[in-house]
This record gives structure tokens, sequence and C-alpha cells, in this order.
């Protein structure tokens, strides 16, 4: 048969790789900057674009969608056309495809850090940039598609089945995950509420990382490897096998993100079993890559390309089982909400993405400059940084992991939270953070190294941008013999019907598991007692989403003792039918804040206290890394919005009363103004339509209306009656003087500040000489046995001996007035 | 010369029409070992599924928290009480704790300072219960709360015999009249 000649596209896929190398620089510098903000809150900048809560997703989208994401199209452009002898179905897709995307990540920078965001994670931007995804995508597909009519091979090999899976399950799991009811163009609502919006984003969420992360490198793994090797891939059964197994089974897996949580019985156990059952397909890619190097070890010896894809195999294989164990449901209390996760994605995102991007880039740019790599030397060492980078990550994570988690859960021998203060948890594994500073650096020297080391390839080498090749026509193969035929080898020529089956097997799990969740009205039990949001704290809710708290503040109470003793009532799943978007979060860097309105309960603050915090989270505790807020009291709400935002929620099912809209910003100004009037009370300024004063509101309605009933405090203001007063005699020894700092430091320093001087008026100085009750050691040891419940002053004698209590009378007596006069 | 090496090794079959831009396929099952690991984590998850739900058997997480949270009790219960000591102090010293208790905890927030209630809770001076008004009555409203109405538990703040002293000094105040008495609320009882 005629040879029909042809030109394969390198141009794009140079276009690709360039913005892999330019955003992966970015992603990890931005990573470096969110990591040090946890060490060292002063990189916070005070300044609102640069908080850890937009930061961080910066980072995640960063790293996923603009490094990884170019990296995989890089990967497909070259090697599809390879697979398939032929150039790309139409350049002008592939030039659509490229700067769309690039378009995509500026928009997503810009609006990330603007506080423009939906908050759902990986899927946070908002709705205009949502569409605009889903146009590139189709480009990407159709392109694709497209490419795969026109090829000029019978089979579609196992790679392009990769990608299939990896064009069609991205496209379902962004459209579902993101219907939203758009505001403004920067603001919108999800249409699913509460318990339903979580099992929808993190079936999103969990498969994100199935279908960006996993399915295109496998792809590129079967393409990439056996090619670099030089070796045949060791079991075409094998892959036939996990391909189908793990497409099908991983969309039922996401529910595991919400293990203990306010999900039903039935969906947290499809998450566990589909998560155990997914260890043995996701080994099938890893032991039929690792078996393809069987005989090719001395090479892997000496090629860092190579080395980089073993070990990124291998730290796939690693994830893969430390995923499903992670699903266990008593493993799951460890690993979740702690950093255990964020080591866990680090593995496969630095292990697994990485090796494969820097593997397949070592091997492909000298490919495509017809040149030799630059250095093998220096792609070793980046290889030897990079692994130990892993590691130094990863270990200090895991460390600091279980210890939070084990303090957490540790109790005195009476019974009561050993450590009752969240940020002793905190402050304790701090230091670990510190060392992943330095494990992101090094991540980025070597990073460096390669784009050195690449850049130098380059310009040594010559690069065609349209390769000339041959082949043959396709003609295609008629019908199919039973006996010389399987049905999958069959299915291999016939690229459409292999498409819908794939979409079939895709789109099953994630169809059993959301729509009963919306409509079988039982998994969703309302309770009475859940009234919807007023204006107010509608629009402090919207603050809350968009300053990103839910990337440090958990809003779920897990049914587990040291939990409900620490925040109070374990959470319902009735509580959230208003919440559009769900906040429950997945990381406790600061406490859970889902009973903070609760008065009387463990996690309430008042708004004096609410007030200080965001203006200065470190003076009021010297260990806290939360960023402050002080622009919180400079900025309005945009009351404008209000009314749109009530009709909004109407739509969605919230039952507000018929032109609720109308009276909300009356509503809304009247609630701000007792806010304003109580803060005024304690000396404060803060005009009613500031946005800190909507914040405060939606945090004092956090979890109280099943605890209903108890809304106000009455202002009863009780002489306590007096105690038979004895004896005190200060302990004076350097030792008893350190403990009393550590209780202090523990118990106090939130209302009195870290130097003893309070926040006047509401909360009075420890070093002047204006004692309320009296500066004697038994006046002391008093004020903080008993408290002065009515102000605000916790009676410590139930949770300190009363020695402790006179070594904290000691310090304050002893060491705060000395300090005091040295000043 | 290499693939020569390569094929003295490997005994395995190439498929022959699989070539993928140089790319071939050996004809290898899968190892075994995969495939049964495989078959062992379905026959698990079908285990798992019918512990919990058919058989019923494991506990769904609200009785577990129960379950776990009477066992933290117990563990804990250094200076608990047996259903037999749980009676209702009257002598003078432990109500006078009991009454320390009471303003330590800040009871009064929402039954007043003398126990006439207020715009929150009840009044805990008339002879009016909303959830019974014996000794064990009392301390289980304290210990456990009435999460639903406002109630806090007090288990994890305060010991049981505290519990005890101060439910004994509640019940100390009935008939005391005190000055702006809340409404009767719930059913009348007496013992």
């Amino acid at each position: 048969m005629e040879n029909q000649k042809f030109y394969y596209d390198n141009k794009i896929v140079k276009l690709f790789i360039l913005a892999t190398l330019v955003w992966g620089v970015v992603g990890i510098l931005v990573g470096i900057l969110a990591a040090a903000q946890l060490a060292f809150p002063v990189f916070n900048f005070g300044l609102e674009y640069t908080t850890f809560g937009r930061v961080r997703p910066l980072h995640t989208n960063a790293i996923i969608f603009a490094f990884v994401g170019n990296a995989i199209f890089a990967g497909v452009y070259y090697s599809m056309q390879k697979l398939l002898k032929t150039r790309m179905f139409s350049d002008k897709l592939s030039k659509i495809h490229f700067w769309g995307w690039q378009l995509i990540i500026v928009l997503a920078a810009v609006t990330l850090l603007a506080g423009i965001t939906t908050s759902k994670e990986y899927a946070e931007l908002e709705w205009p940039i949502d569409i605009l995804i889903t146009i590139i995508w189709v480009v990407f597909g159709w392109n694709m598609i497209g490419t795969l009519i026109v090829r000029r091979v019978q089979h579609i090999y196992a790679a392009i089945w990769w990608y299939l899976a990896t064009f069609l399950g991205v496209a379902i799991l962004h459209v579902v995950n993101s219907f939203e009811l758009p505001i403004s163009l920067f603001k919108s609502y999800s249409i699913y509420a509460g318990a339903q919006d979580a099992v929808v984003q993190w079936w999103y969420g969990h498969n994100a990382v199935a279908f960006f992360l996993t399915t295109p490198f496998l792809g590129l793994m079967y393409y990439y490897l056996p090619k670099a090797a030089n070796r045949p891939i060791y079991s075409y059964k094998l892959s036939i096998i996990h391909f189908w197994s793990l497409i099908f089974l991983y969309m039922w897996a996401g529910p595991h993100h919400l293990l203990y949580q306010a999900l039903p019985e039935w969906a947290q156990a499809l998450g566990v079993t589909f998560s155990i059952m997914l260890i043995a397909p996701s080994w099938g890619g890893m032991i039929n890559g690792l078996l393809t190097l069987r005989g090719a070890w001395d090479k892997v010896r000496d090629s860092a390309a190579l080395k980089f894809l073993a070990v990124g195999v291998t730290a796939y294989g690693m994830s893969t089982f430390e995923g499903p164990m992670m699903s266990l449901k008593n493993v799951n209390q460890i690993t979740h909400f702690t950093d255990w996760t964020i080591a866990h994605v680090h593995i496969g995102g630095m292990g697994w993405n990485g090796g494969l991007v820097f593997g397949m880039l070592y091997w492909l740019v000298p490919k495509l400059f017809k040149s030799k790599l630059f250095s093998e030397k220096l792609a070793n060492i980046h290889f030897w940084m990079s692994t130990l980078a892993i590691l130094l990550y990863a270990i200090p994570l895991y460390w600091a992991a279980v210890t939070q988690w084990l303090m957490w859960q540790e109790y005195t021998p009476e019974g009561l939270l050993a450590y009752p203060n969240f940020l002793e948890t905190l402050t304790q594994i701090v230091p670990m953070y510190t060392v992943r500073v330095f494990a992101g650096l090094l991540f980025l020297g070597g990073f460096v190294i390669m784009v050195f080391n690449l850049a130098k390839t380059m310009k040594a080498g010559s690069f065609v941008n349209d390769e000339a090749s041959e082949a043959p026509a396709l003609v295609l193969a008629g019908k199919r013999n039973p006996v010389t035929e399987t049905l999958h080898r069959w299915m291999e020529r016939r690229a459409v019907r292999f498409s819908i089956l794939t979409f079939i097997a895709l789109a099953i799990g994630g169809a059993v598991e959301i729509i009963p969740m919306i409509f079988i009205k039982s998994n969703v039990p309302t309770l009475e007692s859940v009234k919807p949001y007023t204006p107010l704290e509608l629009e402090g809710r919207d603050i809350y989403v968009a300053e990103g708290c839910y990337v440090c503040h958990s809003q779920m109470v897990r049914p587990f003792r040291w939990e409900t003793d620490r925040y109070g009532e374990y959470s319902k799943i009735g509580e959230f039918v208003y919440d559009h978007p769900f906040q429950w979060g997945s990381r406790r860097t600061g406490p859970d804040l889902a009973r903070a309105g609760v008065i009387g309960g463990p996690m309430y603050k008042n708004a004096v206290w609410h007030f200080n915090h965001f203006m200065d989270p470190q003076k009021m505790n010297e260990e806290s890394i939360m960023p402050n807020y002080a622009w919180l009291a400079v900025k309005d709400v945009d009351v404008t919005q209000t009314p749109k935002k009530i009709r909004a929620m109407q739509t969605l099912g919230v039952p507000y009363e018929e032109g609720y809209d109308e009276k909300a910003v009356d509503e809304l100004m009247a609630q701000a103004q007792t806010i304003s009037d109580d803060l005024k009370a304690s000396g404060i300024e803060l005009a009613p339509q500031k946005q800190m004063i909507a914040l405060i509101a939606y945090l004092h309605k956090l979890g109280r209306d099943i605890m209903s009933e108890n809304a106000a405090v009455t202002e009863e203001q009780g002489e306590t009656a007096e105690q038979q007063a004895k004896e005190i005699t200060l302990l004076d020894t350097p030792e008893d003087l350190e403990a009393g700092k550590k209780l202090f430091q523990a118990n106090c320093v939130v209302c009195h500040g870290a130097e003893g001087k309070g926040i006047p008026p509401a909360f009075p100085s420890l070093v002047d000489d204006e004692w309320i009750k009296g500066n004697t050691p038994t006046d002391v040891f008093h004020s903080i046995a008993e408290g002065n419940v009515t102000k605000g002053m916790v009676p410590y004698k139930n949770m300190l001996s009363e020695k402790q209590i006179t070594q904290l009378a000691s310090y304050v007596l002893i060491t705060l007035q000395e300090q005091n006069k040295q000043n | 010369m290499s693939e020569e090496k390569i094929k003295h090794t490997e005994p395995e079959e190439h498929i022959t029409d699989h070539d993928y831009d140089g790319i071939k396929e050996l004809d290898n099952p899968p190892p075994r070992w995969i495939m049964l690991l495989f078959y062992i984590t379905i026959g698990w998850a079908i285990i798992y599924a019918a512990y919990f739900f058919w058989l019923k058997e494991g506990d769904h997480q609200d009785a577990e928290y129960a379950r776990k949270s009477e066992k933290h009790d117990q563990k804990y219960q250094i200076a608990s009480l047996s259903a037999d000591d749980l009676v209702a102090f009257t002598d003078e010293a432990s109500l006078a704790e009991g009454k320390q208790i009471y303003t330590d905890m800040a009871c009064m927030a929402c039954h007043g300072l003398n126990g006439e209630g207020n715009a929150v809770g009840p009044n805990l001076t008339d002879t009016h219960w909303i959830h019974g008004c014996d000794i064990q009555s009392v301390f289980n409203v304290i210990k456990n709360g009435v999460p639903a109405k406002g109630m806090t538990a007090f288990k994890g703040q305060i010991s049981d015999d505290k519990i005890q002293k101060v439910a004994s000094y509640v019940l100390s105040l009935k008939g005391s009249n005190p000055a702006n008495a809340k409404e009767p609320q719930g059913v009348e009882c007496n013992n």
C-alpha cells in the first residue's frame, strides 16, 4: 500500500513544555510561600491578597491545572500523534487549547488572590471561568477525537484509552460540580446545599485526583516508560483489566473524604469499600510499569529519565496503598483534618506526577530537539534533590499529624482534655512546618536545575516545527472474527464505541451516589430548629468564603468524644441545609468552628474577642499563626447585592418569606447595629456596615440553631457568694514560675495578652496598679479559681489544681510585674 | 545485539500485531497475586457491607459514639457513683457546696440567681418539672444536658459527685419562692 506523507505538529508540544516549566516554578514558589506562612505568619504580609486562605488555593490550582495540566497536554499531544500516525486533527483547535488554557491560569491567579472563589477545593474558580474551562476542555476533546478519527493505525493503544478516560472523566466531574447560580460576574452560589454539596464536591475532588492526576499519567506511563526503556509492555491483559476496573471503581470512592461526618452511613460505606477495591487496579498500573522495566534496570542506573519514571511509578504504588488505608474509618480519624493528608498528596504530587513529568521531559526534550541531554549529571543531581525533598516533606508532616492527633484526644486522669487549648496542639508541630519550607526549597532547587539543563539542551539542538513522517492510510478492518479477535481487541479499533463504554463505566458511580442524595428526602433529615441565615449572617458567610477561612477551619464536629468535649455536640446532616456551598473544610490548622455560635459552649467568643482577634491574633496569643484581618474593619459590606442574594437563595429553596429581599437591607443594618453597639459598650468604635461586623454575626450563628433557646445569656449580674478565703503563699522557685508561665500561655494570654497588659477595657491589665478584686496572693488565687462568670472570666478551679493556680498567681505577681518594671 | 540478549532471558511471546510507535506488548497473564488481591478486596467489601447493613452487626456512627462515650464515662468515673449512692443530700455542708457549684458553673445565666428561672431556662423552685423531679432525673439532666433545648451537658466539666451536690441543692430550692419567679413549666411532680 502506498505511504502517505504527513507532518507531526511538534510546535504545540514545545509550547506546552515551556508552559509546564514556567508554571512549575510559579506553582512551587507559591507552595513555598504558603508553607512559610504556616511556619512564620509574618509571610502573610498583612495584606488581604496574600493571606494563607487565598495563597493556598492558588498553590493547589497552580500545581494541578497549570504545571501538571500543561505537562499532560505536552505529553498527550506528542504521544497521540506518534501512536496514531497522524498530525493532530486541527492546528487551530490545538492553538485555542493552548492559549485558552494559559488564559484560564492567569484568570485563576488573579481571581483567587482577589478573594473571588467558590470555596470548593480544586474547583474554586468562579462561574465565568468555569464556562471557559468547559469550552477549552471541549476543544481539547474535539481535537483528540478528531485525531482518533483521522488516524492511520488500526487499533488504539492503551495510552490512548487513558487519555480518553481523562477527557470524559474530567468533563463529567467539572460540569456536575460546577452547577452554580450566579449573583454577579464574580459571585455565585452552588446549587447544592450542605451534605449534598459535600458529596458532589468530594466526588469531584477525589476524582480530580483520579482523572487529572492519575489516568492521564497512566497514559503517559504507557507511552514514555516503554519508549525510554526500549522494552515491551509486560502484560497486555493486565492493561485491560486494570484500565476498566480502575475507571469504574474510582468514581465511587469520593465519600471517603467525609468519613465520620454528617453524611448517611451508606454513602460513607461506599467510600470505604470502593477505596479498598481500588488497591489492586491501581497496583496493576504500577506493576505493569515496573515489570516493563524488567531486564532494563541497568539502563535505569544510567538514565535520570528512567530513574524519575521508576520512582514516580513506585510513589504511585505507595500513594495508592496509603489512600485506601486512609479510607478505613478508624485510620481516617487520624489522617483526616491533620497533616497526614497533606503529606499523602505530596507523595502523589511530587513523587508520581513530578517523577513522570521530569522523566518524560528528560527523554522528550532531547528527542524533540534532536540532541543529547546537556548534562546527565545535572539530571542526576535533580533526581537526588527531588527524592530527598519528598522525604524531607513527607516525614515531618506524618510526624506532625500523629502528634497533633494524639494531643487532640489525650485526657487527664480526671477525664478532662489534656490540651483544651487547640493552639497548644498546633504550636507543638510548627517546627515541622519549618522543615517543610526547606523541603520545598530543595524541590524548587532541583526543578530550576532541570530548567537550566533543558534550556541548554534546547539551545544545542535543532527544532523542527513540523516533523515529516509517512504511513499507509488506514483501511478499517471489517466485522469481528470471533475466533481470531477478542472482543476487547475488536473494541480497540472502534474508537467511538470504546469512548461510549468508557463514559458508561464512569457515569455509574457518581449517579448512584449523587442522585439519591438529592432526591431522596430521608438522606437529609430536616431539623425544625435550623433557620436560614439572616441577611447579615449571609453576607458574613460570603466573607468567610472569600477569605478562605475554610482552608484552616473546619465546620464539622465528628462523633468522637474528644471532639465533642472540645467543640460541642457533633454535627448533624440537617444542620447544613441552607449552606450553599458547604464549609466543612478538610484540614484543621485552626480549631473547628461548627459550634462557634453556641453561647456557653466551649467555642463561643464574644464580639469584643473576635474584634481583637481579627485585628491582631498574635497580640492575643503570641504563638497563633493566623494572619490578621484588619482590613475587615475598614471595608464595607456591599449591601446593594444583598436583595439579589436573598432572591438567589429563595430560588435555591431557602424558605425566606415572599418579598423578604426588600426588607433584607433594613434587617441587615438593624442586626449590624446591635453588634456595633455591643462593641461600643466595650469602647470599640466599629461602624455597622463594616465587613467584620457581618463576619462576627456569621460566626455567632454557627451551630447555634440545634442548641436553640439558649440564644441569649441574660444580663444577670449576680453577686457571687463569698468564699471563705484560704491564705495563699506564692511559690517563687524558678521551676514554679516556669510552670506558671506555661499555664499562663496556655490559658490566659487570649484575653490578658502575653505580657499581661490585657485588652482594655474588656479584659483588665494584670500589670498596672488597679485591681478589681485585689492584688494579694490570696485575692489573685481567688480570681483565678472562682473566675468572674458574668464578665467572661472562667473559673479555673475545675481545670487546674490548687498548686497550678498558685503557680499561675505567682507568675502574674512576680514575673509579670518584674518584666513590666524593666520595660 | 541487546535485543538478542533480552530474548534469551525472556521466554514470553510478543503479541505479533501489537506495535504502537515501536512499543510492543507481551502476552503475559497478570501476576496471580494481583488478581488474588483484587478478589480478596472485593470479598472484603461485600463482608463489610453485610456486617454493617444486612446483618446490622456493626454500629453506625451515632451508636458507636454513644457506646464509646459511655465507656469513656466509666473509665473516668473515679469519683463516680453507683445508682445506690445517688441520693439527694440534705446536710447543710453539701447544700452549701452545691450552691457554690451552681454559681461557679454559671447556672444562674439561665435559671436565675436563686433558681427563679428567666427567659432562657425554667424555674427550679416550683413544683412543675419538665424532665422529672427525683434526684436521678435532675442528676441526669445536669450530667447529660438537653442539647436540643439549650441545657448544657456538664459531664465533661464537673465530676459526678459535684453534679450530685448541685442537683441536691436544686431540689432543696423547692418552695423557696424567690422574687421574679417564672411561671411553672412541665408537669406537676412531687416526691
